[in-house]
C-alpha cells in the first residue's frame, strides 16, 4: 500500500494505517534523530513527538509531496526544539576537543550492531545547523534544493553550514578518516 | 516552522556554489554509521504507536505541547479491561464502585443524572483539593476542580457526558495522580491505568 493510500486511511479514522506508516518510517527517523541528539533516550522521545505531530496534522498533509519529506520536517524541527530545551537544562557534549583528539581512533571498519561513537561525539561537538546540514546532505543524500525545502534555509547558506561542518567534522575526526 | 529559516553563526550567504563539494570520505563515515546504528526493535516502535495514537486521542489539537499527563503511571500494574456500562432511564441508579474498606483506600463512584454524570471519591487522607480528568476535559487539572461535600467529606463533580465510553482520573493536590483501584480501569497504552465509564445513548 503507498504512503498516500495509508494517510487517506488515516484520516478515515483507521489507527493501523498510521500503524504502518509508523513501522515504515521510524527506522530512517531514528538514525537521523539518533546521530542529531546523540542520545538513546532523546532520539526516542523525539520521534514520538514528531509522528504525535504528524497524526495530528495529516489533514494538513499536501499528497503531492513525498511523505517521508514531509515527516523529516517535522523531525528537523522537533530536534531542533529538543536541542533548544536541552541547552537550556545542560550541555550534554564535553567541549574538550583536546580529549577527544587524543582519544584513540576508532578501529577501521564497524562492526555490525555497534554505532560510530567517536563520530557521534564529533557532530556532537558542531553547531547544531551545521550538523543537521551534514546529516541531510551525507548521510540522507539530499540535494541542497530538497534541503532548502524542508528547512527553510537558503541554498547558500546550507552549502556553508555543510562546508564548515565538514572542515569542523575532519579537524575533530581527520586522523581515522585517511 | 519557527526556527526554519534562521541562519547560523557567521554564515555568508554569497559562497559559490561551485566551490562546495562533498567530502567522500565523511559521507562513507557517517552511511557507516548509520548502517551501523542497531535497529529500533519492534517493541519501542509499538511503543511510539500506541502512545500517539493514545495521547493524540486525549490532547486537543490546540493545547499540543501543553500540559500532558504525567508518565509515572507507564508500568504501572495493569488493569482489567472492564468497562462500566451505566443504565439510562431517567434517574439511574447509582454506581458505587466499591463498599468503604475501613477507610484504607480511596472509594469512587460515578452516578448518571439525565445527561449528566457524577463523580464522587472518597479519601482516606486529607487532600486540599481533588480534580477530575479525563478525555473530556483534555486531562487538565485545572479544568474540573471537585468539591468537597460537607456531610460526608467526599470529593464531588458533576459533568455532562455524551454517550459514549470515557476515561477518567482523579488528580488528588495538584501532582498525585489517583486511579480508583476497586472502579472498573482499562488500560491506557500511553500512560497505564485509567478509569473508564460508558455511557450509554437514550
Amino acid at each position: 500500500m503507498t504512503d498516500a493510500e495509508l494517510v487517506l486511511r488515516t484520516r478515515a479514522g483507521d489507527p493501523d494505517a498510521f500503524g504502518t506508516l509508523v513501522s515504515r518510517y521510524y527506522d530512517a527517523c531514528w538514525r537521523f534523530a539518533y546521530h542529531m541528539l546523540g542520545e538513546r533516550a532523546d532520539a526516542e522521545d523525539v520521534l514520538q513527538d514528531s509522528f504525535l505531530r504528524a497524526y495530528l496534522a495529516i489533514d494538513r498533509y499536501d499528497e503531492r509531496d513525498q511523505f517521508r519529506g514531509w515527516l523529516f520536517r517535522i523531525l528537523t524541527n522537533q530536534c531542533r526544539n529538543a536541542l533548544t530545551s536541552r541547552g537550556r537544562r545542560t550541555r550534554r557534549f564535553v567541549q574538550d576537543e583536546i580529549a577527544l583528539e587524543s582519544a584513540p581512533a576508532p578501529p577501521l571498519g564497524l562492526a555490525t550492531g555497534v554505532e560510530d561513537a567517536a563520530l557521534v561525539h564529533a557532530l556532537g561537538l558542531l553547531d547544531p545547523l551545521q550538523r543537521e546540514a551534514l546529516l541531510l546532505k551525507y548521510a540522507e543524500g539530499l540535494e541542497y534544493g530538497e534541503m532548502s525545502a524542508m528547512t527553510g534555509a537558503g541554498e547558500s547558506a546550507l552549502k556553508m553550514r555543510v562546508k564548515r561542518g565538514s572542515e569542523r567534522l575532519r579537524a575533530l575526526i581527520g586522523r581515522s578518516l585517511d | 516552522m519557527t526556527s526554519h529559516g534562521s541562519s547560523g553563526p557567521n554564515e555568508p550567504h554569497d559562497i559559490d556554489p561551485f566551490t562546495v563539494t562533498d567530502d567522500v570520505a565523511l559521507v562513507a563515515r557517517m552511511r557507516a554509521s548509520y548502517d551501523s546504528l542497531p535497529s529500533p526493535d519492534a517493541a519501542q516502535i509499538a511503543r511510539c504507536t500506541t502512545a500517539v495514537l493514545s495521547e493524540a486521542m486525549h490532547a486537543p489539537a490546540r493545547r499540543l505541547g501543553g500540559s500532558r499527563r504525567p508518565r509515572w503511571w507507564w508500568g504501572a500494574a495493569a488493569a482489567a479491561a472492564l468497562v462500566v456500562s451505566v443504565s439510562t432511564v431517567a434517574i439511574r441508579r447509582g454506581r458505587t464502585t466499591a463498599e468503604m474498606p475501613g477507610g484504607v483506600q480511596p472509594v469512587g463512584a460515578t452516578t448518571e443524572r439525565g445527561d449528566t454524570t457524577r463523580f464522587d471519591l472518597t479519601l482516606p487522607s486529607t487532600a486540599r483539593e481533588v480534580a477530575l480528568v479525563g478525555d473530556f476535559n483534555g486531562w487538565d487539572e485545572r479544568a474540573t476542580p471537585m468539591v468537597r461535600r460537607p456531610n460526608d467529606g467526599a470529593w464531588s463533580a458533576a459533568v455532562p457526558l455524551p454517550p459514549g465510553r470515557h476515561m477518567y482520573a482523579f488528580v488528588v493536590d495538584g501532582k498525585k495522580w489517583l486511579v480508583d483501584p476497586l472502579a472498573p480501569q482499562v488500560l491506557d497504552k500511553g500512560y497505564g491505568p485509567a478509569n473508564a465509564v460508558v455511557v450509554d445513548g437514550p
